[in-house]
This record gives C-alpha cells, sequence and structure tokens, in this order.
C-alpha cells in the first residue's frame, strides 16, 4: 500500500475511534484508590507490600495496616468506628 | 543436613509410596514414618491450595476432588522450583491439556492459561497507561510509522473455544447458562490501574495488538491483522486498545518501506 494514503486511512481510523471513547471522565470513574482502616477483619483487599498476597489476612476490624480499593475520592469521605478512611498506611495492630 | 540428604528428603516428599529418607528420627523415639506422613500431607495440601488460589474458576469448572487430584499428579511431576509460589503453576496448563482424564473439557487448559495470564498481570509493575489525548496529538501522516510500548501487565491470548466466556461464567462476571455457539475466542489481559481487566478480542484484534506489542509499526500491525481476519475493523481496535490501557509510552520509527 503507498504510505501515504496507508498513513491518510489511519488517521481517519484513529478519529473515529478517539470519537467513540467516552470523555476522560469515564476513565477517573473507574479509578480506584487503596483506603486503609476501613475494611472489616479478613475483608482486606491487601497491605504487605509488593510480591505478596495477602488479601484477607487483616485480624481486626478497620485495622489502619490493611486497605480495600474505594472509587477514587471517596476513602477519606469514609467514617468508620474509631475515625476515618485514610490514604495513609497506619500502625500495624498491636 | 548434607546436601543428599535434602534431595532424598524432598523427593519422599513428593512421593507417597517412598519410604521414610534414611536417617530420619524424630526426638521421642517414635513413629517417624507417621510423622513424616502428617509432614507429607501438609507439603502437598499447601501446593494443592496454591493452585487452586491461582485457578479458581478451573476449580469450579471440575470441582474440587477433580482438581485435587490433578493439581496431586502434576505436582508430583513438576514441583515448584522457587519457595516463592506467586507463580508456581505456570505449566500446569500444558501439563493439564496432557492429562487424560481431563481430555473431554478441551478448552480447559485455554481457560487456565487465561487464569495463569490474569494472576501474572496482577503482580506485574504498575505504569502509566497512555490517555486518548496523547494519541490525538500523534501527526497525522506519521501514525503508520508509530511504535508502542506495550504494559508490563499485558498479555494476549488466542483460543479455539469460548475460553473467555467460559471462564467469565465460572467467575462470577457472566450469568452461567448453556453455550449456544462455540466461537473461538481472543482475549486481552491487562491491569491498566489497580485491576486486572480481561477483554475479549474482535476479529483479527490478537494479531493487531501482538503485532503492537512485538514492537512493530501501527501500519505493519495493521497489515498483519488485515492478513488474519479480513473483517479487521481499525477504528473499532484503535478505539478498544486506547480504552484498554493496554500501551504506556510511544515513539515514532524513521520511515521504513518493508514490514
Amino acid at each position: 500500500m503507498n504510505k501515504s494514503l496507508a498513513s491518510l486511512a489511519l488517521a481517519g481510523s484513529l478519529a473515529t475511534a478517539l470519537t467513540t471513547l467516552a470523555a476522560p471522565a469515564a476513565s477517573a470513574a473507574d479509578a480506584k484508590e487503596k483506603c486503609y482502616g476501613i475494611a472489616l477483619k479478613g475483608q482486606n483487599d491487601c497491605a504487605a507490600g509488593p510480591g505478596t498476597t495477602c488479601a484477607g489476612t487483616s485480624k481486626i476490624d478497620y485495622q489502619k495496616n490493611a486497605w480495600k480499593l474505594v472509587p477514587t475520592g471517596t476513602c477519606e469521605t469514609m467514617k468508620v468506628p474509631g475515625g476515618m478512611g485514610s490514604l495513609m498506611q497506619g500502625p500495624a495492630p498491636v | 543436613m548434607s546436601r543428599d540428604t535434602q534431595d532424598r528428603f524432598a523427593a519422599a516428599l513428593l512421593d507417597r509410596e517412598s519410604p521414610v529418607p534414611q536417617g530420619l528420627e524424630s526426638w521421642t523415639g517414635t513413629a517417624p514414618p507417621r510423622r513424616f506422613a502428617v509432614y507429607r500431607n501438609n507439603v502437598m495440601q499447601g501446593l494443592i491450595g496454591a493452585l487452586a488460589s491461582r485457578f479458581p474458576a478451573t476449580e469450579k469448572i471440575v470441582g474440587r476432588d477433580f482438581f485435587t487430584a490433578m493439581a496431586d499428579a502434576y505436582i508430583g511431576k513438576h514441583p515448584p522450583r522457587s519457595p516463592v509460589l506467586l507463580t508456581y503453576g505456570e505449566d500446569f496448563p500444558d501439563f493439564v491439556a496432557g492429562f487424560e482424564p481431563a481430555a473431554g473439557l478441551v478448552y480447559l487448559p485455554d481457560v487456565m492459561r487465561l487464569e495463569a495470564a490474569r494472576s501474572r498481570a496482577y503482580h506485574a509493575a504498575d505504569a502509566e497507561p497512555l490517555t486518548a489525548a496523547t494519541f490525538a496529538a500523534i501527526p497525522t501522516p506519521r501514525l503508520s510509522d508509530l511504535i508502542l510500548t506495550p504494559h508490563p501487565s499485558l498479555a494476549i491470548l488466542r483460543s479455539a473455544y469460548p475460553a473467555v466466556l467460559i471462564w467469565a461464567m465460572n467467575s462470577g462476571k457472566a450469568e452461567p447458562a448453556p453455550l449456544t455457539a462455540w466461537p473461538a475466542e481472543d482475549a486481552l489481559v491487562v491491569r491498566p490501574h489497580m485491576l486486572v481487566e480481561v477483554h475479549r478480542l474482535p476479529p483479527g484484534g490478537a494479531v493487531f495488538l501482538q503485532a503492537l506489542a512485538d514492537g512493530l509499526t501501527l501500519g505493519c500491525a495493521v497489515e498483519a491483522a488485515l492478513g488474519d481476519a479480513p473483517a479487521f475493523d481499525l477504528s473499532q481496535n484503535l478505539a478498544g486498545l486506547i480504552r484498554s490501557g493496554g500501551f504506556i509510552s510511544l515513539r515514532l520509527e524513521e520511515p521504513a518501506n518493508a514490514c
């Protein structure tokens, strides 16, 4: 295929593709953040760092160093007994 | 413990028929065979558990008893090579493909490859995907020279069976129902942000994305996709590519003629 013709066809397809994509808000809507201190006992997603699987291992409710994925922007508005959700990892339970 | 003793101990762990390794004693002086059997059972249960947590849909499809027996047979032939079990079972799908009792479930190895790809994607490095705005800013005449870098978590799978739908029905992503059609399905597995995503690919999509992931230019990838599937829809595939977040950076290759 002729080079410039190929690029032209690509440009048309890309333009169509870009218009079919939803506004950037769509990707923000499914964005998640790690929220510490809100998971019930045994229902955390993970916390112990890269290379480990520790989902479901938290020992107490609302453990400060265990997190759960929540929609971006909602974590710090979550009220739990004894405090709020936090984007920062808290201490391990004593 | 000498190397030789360790080797014999490890071999005896995975073979139920083998006797207690020579020289093994218990401090109370009683019944080393029974104690060793308990330890051997714990090791097996641990490894079977590791496989079950990596292949949950597979376990659901064949049932716990069948899965346990299949895992047991696999572990005996392919013991873990690393104390870290995150990637244990990479060749479990290949083993199952040749596992006689599962021969009737022709789609099972592909469902397992999908599950393995999902856990690899889960543990892959984080990277920020390209946005639609970045694509929109590429100078039009140079589009066919575009080269993309795949996300570290990206994997493309091809199946001659509806492996994606069967996986989805057995992992809570789709309502289980009798299959009325039996189409081949290709999948893109990627973790653009925090969650591993599985996308079923349109015709030619697997060849298209694989060519791009292999470092071919966009122009060459389109040619390859059209060669694979004449029904290849470029707009639909480009939209899917951008939406999936499967690529993280781009550059423009010096114009070349041949693919």
